[in-house]
């Protein structure tokens, strides 16, 4: 049987199967896919002793130095359905389903399955997903030349997302919902800079319309009340991740945003034998440098938990 | 298949096209606007990677299906 089965493909996850494997525990990865939130990102530049810069490269780093200890990658599950337990010899025995139909079974769990973009849940959007409603800049930005286009979220993201787009798009409008915007004032003064960025507050996103593709994005402006239209071709989604921890609800405590809880000291879920790691916990700082760090302690303390097992 | 220069996805599966020695036609539908709209008409989304097998168009990296579709075990 598997010792310990790492539930996620970005960083937390791919730490915690090197110290595992390190370790001699037999350990298997069940993921979608192998990157997670870093691998989208252009450029890194605090991740210490990185100097490549490109997300994607420090993630297939990590995944070269996993497959080289011999973890096995079950990618493409569609992600986790399901958690359950099972007993054995009066001790617990873990049964994951993926999303593709496979059990897998294991001493102890790793979660690390990160978050996923959080949607504007508006008319339309779901109808336009990749038809002009985005959720990734990095990827889909060079596809929007010469085009109109509006970044949903001020904040670091959609500030990111805005500068991108001001390589390839002829107008960016950033919509934000509060008073004023919340991403770094460096890229803002960036953006100040650039005559075809306008950043508007006070937006509330009503509808995203179109006939096979998007051509207009409804709005309310909130301090006057009135509700509008505006030609855009482009809609850039940038309002936060949520955990993937649907498939945990009935296995471990998750707080109010939905993040596992874990200890601090341990990454111990409140369900024994269960740890976790990363930006699907409640640790307070979502980083890919912490993320690592994180996916190390979870798993030397997996480890010493199932010597004691 | 149709990428962009930014896109990880289309990274991935060329990696994963690599590994496997499968060869493979690369349009930067960034670049090539004619391509570009190739790729819309074809798949009827803006999405990038588009893969265009013998005809059949597989929208993303989805590995299991390119897998099936190029007989990858």
């Amino acid at each position: 049987m598997i010792d310990v089965l790492i539930i996620g493909g970005g960083a937390a996850a791919m730490s915690a199967a090197i110290y595992t494997a390190r370790k001699k525990l037999n350990t298997q990865i069940v993921t979608d896919e192998v990157g997670g939130q870093t691998a989208l990102q252009p450029e890194i530049y605090n991740y210490a002793g990185f100097l490549d810069k490109d997300g994607h490269q420090l993630m297939q780093n990590m995944r070269t130095q996993v497959s080289e200890l011999g973890v096995p990658i079950v990618e493409s599950t569609g992600g986790v359905k399901k958690v359950s337990v099972r007993e054995e010899d009066g001790k617990e025995v873990f049964i994951v389903t993926d999303n593709a139909g496979k059990t897998h079974e294991a001493k102890s769990i790793i979660i690390a399955s990160g978050k996923k973009p959080r949607t504007m849940g508006v008319p339309g959007e779901e109808k336009f997903s990749n038809k002009g409603v985005t959720y990734c800049a990095t990827c889909d930005a060079p596809l929007f030349s010469g085009k109109t286009v509006v970044v949903v979220g001020g904040g670091n993201s959609g500030l990111d997302a805005a500068m991108q787009l001001t390589k390839y798009a002829t107008k960016v409008y950033v919509f934000e919902s509060n008073e004023k915007v919340k991403g770094d004032q460096i890229t803002q003064d960036k953006l100040a800079e650039s005559s075809m960025v306008e950043i508007w507050t006070n937006i509330e996103v009503k509808e995203v319309k179109g006939e096979k593709f998007v051509s207009s994005i409804v709005y309310k402006n909130k301090t006057t009340g009135e509700e509008k239209e505006l030609a855009v071709e482009g809609v850039f989604v940038t309002i936060g991740m949520l955990p993937n921890s649907d498939f945990l609800k009935d296995i471990c405590d998750l707080n109010q945003w939905g993040e596992v809880m874990i200890n601090p000291k341990t990454n111990a879920t409140s369900h024994v034998g269960i740890f976790a790691a990363g930006d699907i916990t409640d640790v307070l700082e979502k980083q890919t440098v912490i993320a690592a760090g994180e996916g190390a302690k979870a798993a030397l303390q997996c480890y010493k938990w199932l010597q004691s097992r | 298949m149709y990428t962009t220069p930014t896109c990880v996805y289309c990274k991935m599966a060329k990696q994963f096209f690599q590994e496997h020695n499968v060869q493979y036609e690369e349009v930067d539908v960034a670049r090539d606007l004619k391509a570009r709209e190739e790729m819309v008409k074809k798949s009827e989304q803006l999405g990038v990677p588009v893969f265009d097998i013998d005809g059949k168009i597989i929208i993303g990296f989805d590995q299991q299906e390119l897998s099936e579709l190029l007989g990858i075990t």
